[in-house]
């Protein structure tokens, strides 16, 4: 009947986590930076950051972290400290 | 290039002709991030409050990739979030390269680095070969082992071999 259950209504209400933050694909910024980056800025392990970097290289871009609004604003004036081309938006 | 040495420290070593070439582009570098004021609106007031930034990406595409939109669906996000962000990115930016630079100072031809310094090393660097593979117009991955005689194609060449040897030594 309910396409979503009530208790994942409820989480998605409590939590108000609907923000992403997408890292994009660019010709310049090397494959090692980019996974070294997502180690030392969002703390992943080494094997979680190498799949977001090759999910970056291959799909053209990856969610990298979700939360938000403000704190993808962060995230996202992070990425660009580091020179990663990121944007956030509404996860929809 | 960097080297890792035992307890977390760095050494970077670099001969005249490295030194040489980096201090200009580095010194160039800070041109272009001095320049990039101009653009900013003058409104006394604005400034005082520290919100003086633009609200548009820059014409040039250099400028253009190093402060990039946060927002790729919404350009009215994008320009607050400009606004309210840049100066401070620009200002981060100025930090990374004068660690850069004050490290070269009085240089004897190899240096200790912090893990700390390392960090801004890695970013000053990252900046220059953005900047640098923008005004090339390296567009396509396959452009990074490009093999030209053209001056710029070997410095973008060697600040990736610099960078790399600096991701090596922290990783």
């Amino acid at each position: 009947m309910s396409a979503m259950p009530v208790e994942d209504l409820a989480i998605d209400l409590l939590t108000d986590r609907p923000w992403i933050t997408l890292v994009w694909n660019d010709p310049i910024n090397l494959m090692t930076y980019v996974t070294y980056v997502f180690q030392s800025y969002f703390g992943y392990d080494k094997p979680k950051a190498e799949l977001l970097m090759l999910d970056v290289h291959e799909k053209g871009r990856a969610v990298v972290s979700t939360g938000t609004r403000e704190e993808m604003e962060r995230d996202v004036a992070a990425m660009h400290s580091y020179g990663l081309w990121a944007t956030l938006q509404k996860d929809d | 290039m960097f080297k890792s040495r035992i307890g977390g420290k760095l050494t970077l070593e670099l001969d005249a002709a490295e030194l040489d070439v980096l201090s200009q582009l580095f010194d160039q570098m800070a041109d272009l991030l001095e320049d990039s004021e101009g653009e900013v609106d003058a409104d006394p007031l604005a400034k005082l409050l520290n919100m003086s930034g633009s609200t548009q990406i820059s014409e040039d595409p250099a400028l253009a990739r190093l402060f990039p939109d946060g927002y790729s669906d919404d350009e009215h996000a994008s320009a607050d979030f400009r606004r309210f962000t840049e100066q401070d990115l620009k200002a981060r930016k100025v930090v990374a390269l004068n660690t850069a630079r004050e490290s070269l100072k009085d240089w004897q031809g190899k240096s200790s680095i912090t893990q700390q310094q390392a960090l801004d090393w890695l970013k000053a660097l990252n900046d220059l070969r953005l900047v640098l593979g923008t005004r090339l117009e390296i567009t396509d991955e396959r452009d990074r082992d490009y093999d030209s005689d053209e001056p710029g194609f070997h410095l973008y060449n060697y600040l990736t071999y610099l960078q790399g040897t600096l991701i090596d030594a922290l990783t």
